[in-house]
């Protein structure tokens, strides 16, 4: 059993790794990034799934039972209690403020303000914990008492529980299961992160007219954050891409992007790629102006994914020999179309993406929740039929490449730096790199942890 | 077009405010103002149908509108509104869903073109809808969404539009990421509007 299921593992991750690096494989995955319809498929409500890390992995299982086909089955990346313990307002969550059945759904605002630029750039972490974390936390509303210092512990509780539910359903699904995961940590480009949580898209779209310098100083300064943040949360063993959604990069123009939005996303995929990891990222909404530029990143290091409302036969093309594309499925067919329409949708799909290699099928990013089960079969009974090239190529998954010495990235800048601690004890009697070494892993964590909240 | 539309259609923020100023200093009629503003922005909605703005842009002229009406706005206290040319429209985003930039921009291209816009907000249960156009008796129903489990959403709030027996009065619009022609005929609306622009330009047809 145990063999086979590492068998069973390394043919899907040996796949996924060959269609992402425009190698040969047998057939194309059916490897969707986000994958909220497997627990619903399986009884869950969203409630359920943010709050009761059993069941959520117990839907999970049923899933891979029952669709034996599928490739790679993602992360969680919602976890109840840890956005409970701290009050979270970027967040509206399934059982709490939504009706259990509803997905969670971020909740936008200008929480930083516009004269509140060079804070951030001249010290980003520490205009995070002492500005905007407090805006973002309810239970930090009132800094300084009890009740604000236990919801903090709370939370490093909760954190660590959650990498704990994680690691778990990891080694289940890859024991028990024989399944990859489509990617592991995140990260954002540096402009969503100050136009998604920091300043909201309506005010950084206004500051781009009004104080371009700063928006671009404040990109550039989160350049490093992102990177660190992606290092801690990707995989150790660099099997799975890391994760990056893209939010604004469709509502501006081709300067824009190239002058706002690019340079300093480019500079964050670029260091991540040097440390041997490969990035998967959501092309939101029509990226067919800008998704050209994938061209310039490393061969099959960006697996990128078409969402529904872009063109990716265009893709397909724009980006062949350099990127694979995933997507093609629409959504709209997969909830409201007939088993026969999936399949001669799909059958397309195969036939004139697949050529060739460098294609992934899946929804448009996020695969809806609400498809209808036998939608779901009938994309992937397609798939088993006219998704193959040649049976005997038997794809091992790929060791992860050896990291360069990854030009100018810069140290992590921590909160409380080893150094001023130093400074602050000012003897040490004993080993100083043992404590040295304990302490920047720990604030080498609560770095990690501030700046995930920009997603 | 004015100078005032023509600074406007150019993004020029700060010549609009100027050149609003130096009008009000001269005892122009603030509705006159507002006149060459509209010019302003169907100019701008224009360049977008012509992708030579985004919505960046779009954003970025309803701002400059929005500055340009706080200063005129104490002095339309007593003035005759010139009724709304383009007649009333119902908007919001459908229940369960909370996002609102779509409808928005659509809400400022309308004002912008002379409608009565109501807008009902985000999260908006069906009974709201039905109340809405009974009380407007606006002849368009705009519905707005960004996730893709509100198609059925959509379908109760046309199915209760005819069951108030209002459907042969209103005409229903929808709109937003995971709308396309195949959800505009499950939910059985009149019209899938692609972008802004095209959702305006209906309106303008409906009322024409």
């Amino acid at each position: 059993m145990a063999d086979e299921m590492k068998q069973l593992f390394e043919e899907r991750l040996g796949r996924y790794h060959a269609a992402v690096s425009l190698e040969p494989h047998d057939r194309i995955p059916i490897a969707t990034g986000s994958n909220y319809f497997a627990e619903v498929y399986s009884g869950n409500t969203k409630q359920e799934t943010i709050d009761d890390p059993e069941k959520w992995l117990q839907a999970e299982i049923k899933f891979c039972q029952d669709f034996p086909e599928v490739d790679v089955l993602r992360d969680n990346r919602v976890y109840g209690p840890l956005y409970d313990a701290l009050d979270v307002k970027t967040y509206k969550l399934p059982g709490r403020e939504l009706a259990p059945n509803t997905q969670f759904q971020f909740v936008e605002q200008d929480y930083m303000k516009e004269d509140e630029y060079d804070d951030l750039i001249n010290d980003p972490t520490g205009f995070m914990i002492d500005i905007l974390l407090p805006r973002f936390f309810g239970e930090l509303s009132n800094r300084g008492t009890g009740r604000s210092y236990v919801a903090m512990l709370k939370a490093g509780f909760a954190q660590m529980m959650m990498g704990g539910v994680m690691r778990n359903r990891g080694m289940v699904l890859e024991q028990q299961c024989g399944m990859p995961q489509p990617m592991a940590g995140f990260f954002l480009a540096p402009f969503d992160a100050l136009a998604d949580a920091m300043r909201g898209m309506t005010a950084t779209f206004l500051d781009m007219f009004r104080q371009p310098d700063k928006v671009l100083a404040a990109c550039d300064a989160l350049v490093e954050e992102m990177v660190y943040v992606a290092l801690s949360l990707g995989d150790p063993l660099k099997r799975y891409p890391i994760f990056v959604p893209t939010h604004k990069a469709i509502f501006m123009s081709p300067e824009q992007f190239d002058t706002f939005y690019w340079p300093s996303f480019k500079k964050v995929m670029e260091i991540l790629i040097d440390s041997g990891y490969s990035i998967r990222a959501y092309l939101e909404g029509d990226w067919g102006i800008h998704w050209h530029h994938m061209r310039e990143m490393p061969k099959g290091r960006v697996l990128c994914d078409i969402d529904s409302q872009g063109d990716i036969f265009q893709a397909k093309k724009d980006l062949e020999g350099y990127q694979c594309v995933a997507g093609g499925v629409q959504d709209s067919m997969l909830i409201l179309g007939t088993t026969d329409q999936v399949r001669g949708h799909v059958k397309e799909l195969c036939e004139r993406l697949g050529k060739g290699g460098g294609y992934i099928v899946s929804g448009g990013c996020s695969f809806p929740y609400d498809a209808k089960p036998e939608n779901f079969r009938a994309m992937v009974d397609a798939v088993m039929e006219y998704g193959w090239y040649d049976k005997s190529v038997k794809a091992k998954p790929k060791p992860a490449p050896a990291a360069r010495k990854v030009e100018g990235l810069k140290p992590r800048k921590v909160l409380t730096p080893w150094e001023v601690k130093k400074a602050e004890l000012g003897q040490i009697t004993g080993d100083e790199n043992l404590i040295k070494k304990n302490w920047e892993q720990l604030e080498a964590m609560a770095h990690t942890f501030i700046w995930q909240w920009t997603l | 077009m004015g100078d005032i539309a023509q600074a406007l259609a150019n993004l020029e923020e700060k010549k609009v405010y100027e050149l609003v100023d130096q009008k009000v200093k001269e005892g122009a009629n603030p509705l006159d103002i507002i006149q060459e503003c509209n010019d302003g922005m169907i100019r701008v909605g224009e360049l977008f149908s012509e992708q030579k703005y985004f919505i960046t842009q779009l954003i970025f002229s309803a701002e400059i509108l929005k500055q340009v009406m706080k200063k005129l706005d104490p002095l339309l206290a007593g003035l005759q509104t010139r009724g709304a040319a383009g007649g009333k429209v119902v908007i919001g985003t459908v229940k369960g869903d909370i996002h609102d930039i779509g409808k928005n921009i659509v809400i400022t291209l309308l004002k912008g073109a002379g409608f009565d816009v109501v807008d009902l907000g985000v999260d908006v249960p069906t009974d709201k809808f039905i109340q809405a156009l009974k009380d407007s008796g606006a002849k368009v129903l705009g519905m707005s969404a960004l996730l893709n489990f509100t198609y059925p959403v959509m379908k109760e709030v046309v199915d209760a539009v005819r069951e108030a027996g209002l459907r042969n009065q209103v005409k229903i619009i929808v709109g937003g990421t995971p709308v396309n022609e195949q959800v505009r005929e499950y939910a059985g609306a009149d019209y899938y509007a692609k972008d802004a622009v095209v959702g305006v330009n209906i309106c303008r047809e409906v009322y024409a």
